[in-house]
């Protein structure tokens, strides 16, 4: 494993100097990058085709309510215009952010923990530790079955972090990284 | 405690108290038979009256029925592994709670329940989201060796004679002085703001025929709306405040917080009695707040996180809160909570400088906002609100000052400020998830949100905002590893 370069950050500086061991990783010899690219893998392809279908019918029907509001509140022509500017907007987003998303998203199975990196506007990157997962289940929904894609979904004690899903995974590696961080998922109690 | 009651037939199911039907009786008293009397009593037509009254009284029927089989079909029972709860007539529920996943064990007691000498057992598990098993109502002594024994085997092995630290006893003054320094802010803002659309919408057309020229001569209609308003104010910050110190003082009467061995133990209430225990291995977090009316004073709370259900409507459960610190003593009792670790010994760290613009931005975009709509478009007057813009910038500093945080060896701590101040201190074998996130405006200036997530209750994570990127990741990194568990150190 890479180590990191402890020394270098300034937290441990100020505090007393921490006995020796107990910041190293407890498994040696494997490798993985420093975050944040940290080796990250990306998501099936077809997951961009996925939120584009549904990012349409979102942004299809926001922009049908935003026609219907303009042809009640303007004449025909201003109706017209709401509807196309709306529809444009909608086609615009529906066309680019998937791709973006697409962009954002990555995971990355370590030696001790699961990288999750997300967002376009708003980037997290998240680290479950092994130990910490609690369950993992693998999620359809009806379009995903369509697409042969799932979602798997890392459960935790974790108030904020209580569900981390990977989405647009084709289903056998969804099943099988299931499978793998069950596996690999501690019992540490709480 | 006393044992005798449950050790002779301890692995017998066991029933409720017949004091239970009273209880039920009451409960179902009050959701149907009291709406019914008022329905009938406000109905102006007797017709609708009488098939309210009727309704309701149909109604009340099966739910006394359902009462009583409720006690009749309720036992509960312990073997030397779990508790068992029988439960339901047609649809049998059979509950079995591993006494290993008990978290803790509440006795709570209403102020009904008190004068019937009763109690009522709350018994919650890790990773439920709400209260497991609810064994309602047993007589008092039933309820203390019920818990006792629930808690037992956890007992046994924190060893038998164990004594009692007195952790934090707070008098009715500290009460006071907690209930009169509790943050009330949000509150009264609220209610000052809808105090002020009040005089807004309504009084100006009234008050200048309303007020008496001759008991104000001397005061244009401004300057005596002004004053209606500031009384308003005064008013109702004054009824909060009272209300606050009462809530304090009536529901934290008594309050107590002892550690056991391996327990913490809190005893709080004067009318609605709240006794409850929590291993210390289960605690996640501590957080030691101070108020915008507290850090003056230098006078905290302290709340301590631990794994369990959070129920809503019920609050500061499970969790164990101390309303009223020094800040020292809050500082002792972090210590005293974790091992010995005093968050005041460690030399916390600045975040990125940066954070002090961006907070200072946070604050004035609104001001700015507000005053540059309604200055051209209502009237000049609102421009004065750009004044604000200088305690905002102090505003900023001090919050960028107390931004700081440490990582040692066994804890993380952070601290953020804006009004009140939150220092969260968490012990890192308890961290379940670390995450690293940032917003655009951060990413432009390479700075990242650093998020340590603990197993408690819905606001269980601390955050450190405006780290440089690369600390954030490199702390994200080593908080994620897993430090090994320590047994316990005994505190002398």
């Amino acid at each position: 494993m890479v180590e990191l370069p402890d020394a270098g950050i300034p937290s441990d500086a100020a505090a007393s100097p921490p006995p020796a061991g107990v910041d190293r990783p407890s498994v040696p010899g494997t490798h993985a990058p420093p975050l944040p690219d940290a080796g990250l893998r990306p998501l099936d392809p077809r997951v961009v085709g996925y939120w584009r279908i549904r990012l349409a019918a979102w942004t299809g029907a926001t922009a049908i309510a935003a026609a219907a509001c303009g042809a009640w509140l303007a004449d025909t022509l201003g109706a017209a215009l709401i509807a196309l500017a709306a529809l444009a907007l909608a086609g615009a987003t529906a066309s680019l952010l998937p791709r973006a998303r697409y962009r954002a998203w990555g995971f990355a199975v370590r030696q001790a923990d699961l990288v999750v990196r997300r967002g376009v506007v708003w980037r997290t990157t998240s680290i479950v530790p092994h130990a910490r997962i609690q369950h993992v289940d693998t999620r359809q929904g009806p379009l995903e079955r369509r697409l042969g894609l799932a979602r798997v979904v890392v459960h935790t004690a974790g108030s904020v972090g209580g569900a981390i899903g990977i989405p647009g995974l084709a289903l056998p590696h969804a099943e099988s990284l299931r499978d793998q961080l069950a596996a690999l998922g501690g019992d540490d109690g709480v | 405690m006393e044992f005798d009651a449950l050790e002779r037939d301890a692995f017998r199911p066991r029933r409720l108290h017949p004091l239970t039907l009273v209880f039920e009786a009451i409960r179902v008293a009050r959701h149907l038979v009291l709406p019914a009397i008022a329905g009938a009593a406000g109905a102006a037509n007797d017709g609708v009256a009488r098939t309210l009254a009727v309704g309701l009284g149909i109604l009340a029927v099966p739910a006394i029925a359902a009462a009583i089989a409720r006690y009749v079909s309720f036992r509960y029972r312990l073997t030397d592994d779990d508790l068992i709860l029988d439960s339901g007539v047609l649809a049998r529920r059979h509950r079995i709670i591993p006494l290993a996943r008990i978290q803790n064990v509440d006795v709570r007691q209403q102020p009904l329940e008190r004068i019937f000498g009763v109690a009522s057992l709350h018994i919650e598990t890790a990773g439920g989201k709400k209260t497991e098993g609810v064994i309602s109502v047993l007589g008092r002594a039933d309820a203390d060796a019920l818990r006792a024994r629930l808690l037992a085997s956890r007992d046994a092995a924190a060893g038998a004679a164990t004594p009692v630290e007195t952790l934090a006893r707070l008098s009715t003054r500290e009460l006071i002085v907690a209930g009169a320094t509790a943050n009330e802010i949000g509150v009264v803002a609220a209610a000052l703001a809808g105090l002020m659309q009040f005089v807004e919408d309504r009084l100006v057309e009234y008050l200048p025929e309303a007020i008496d020229p001759a008991a104000l001569p001397a005061l244009p209609p401004a300057l005596a709306i002004a004053a209606f308003v500031v009384a308003g104010a005064i008013a109702v910050l004054l009824v909060g405040w009272i209300l606050s110190i009462v809530g304090s003082v009536v529901g934290y009467h008594g309050f107590t917080l002892e550690r056991v061995g391996g327990e913490l133990r809190k005893r709080y209430g004067l009318l609605a009695r709240r006794e409850g225990s929590v291993p210390l291995r289960r605690v996640q977090a501590v957080r030691i707040e101070e108020s915008l009316l507290r850090r003056p004073f230098e006078l905290a709370a302290v709340r301590i996180e631990t794994a369990g259900a959070t129920v809503p409507g019920q609050q500061r459960n499970p969790e164990a809160f101390v309303p009223l610190a020094s800040r020292e003593g809050a500082a002792q009792l972090v210590a005293r909570l974790l091992d010995g670790f005093d968050p005041g010994c460690v030399a916390l760290l600045p975040v990125h400088p940066r954070a002090r613009r961006r907070i200072f931005v946070r604050l004035a975009v609104p001001i700015v906002l507000v005053a540059a709509t309604l200055g051209p478009l209502h009237h000049p007057g609102w421009l004065t609100l750009l004044v604000l813009l200088a305690p905002a910038y102090a505003l900023a500093g001090n919050a960028y000052a107390n931004r700081r945080y440490a990582v040692v060896d066994d804890y993380v701590v952070a601290r953020d400020a804006l009004l009140g101040r939150t220092t969260w201190v968490i012990p890192r074998r308890k961290i379940q998830t670390v995450h690293v996130a940032s917003s655009p405006f951060q990413r432009r200036h390479g700075l990242a949100t650093l998020v340590v997530d603990t197993a408690s209750g819905p606001r269980g994570a601390a955050y450190i905002k405006d780290l440089p990127e690369d600390v954030a990741f490199d702390l994200a990194q080593r908080l994620s590893r897993r430090v090994p568990e320590r047994p316990p150190v005994p505190i002398p």
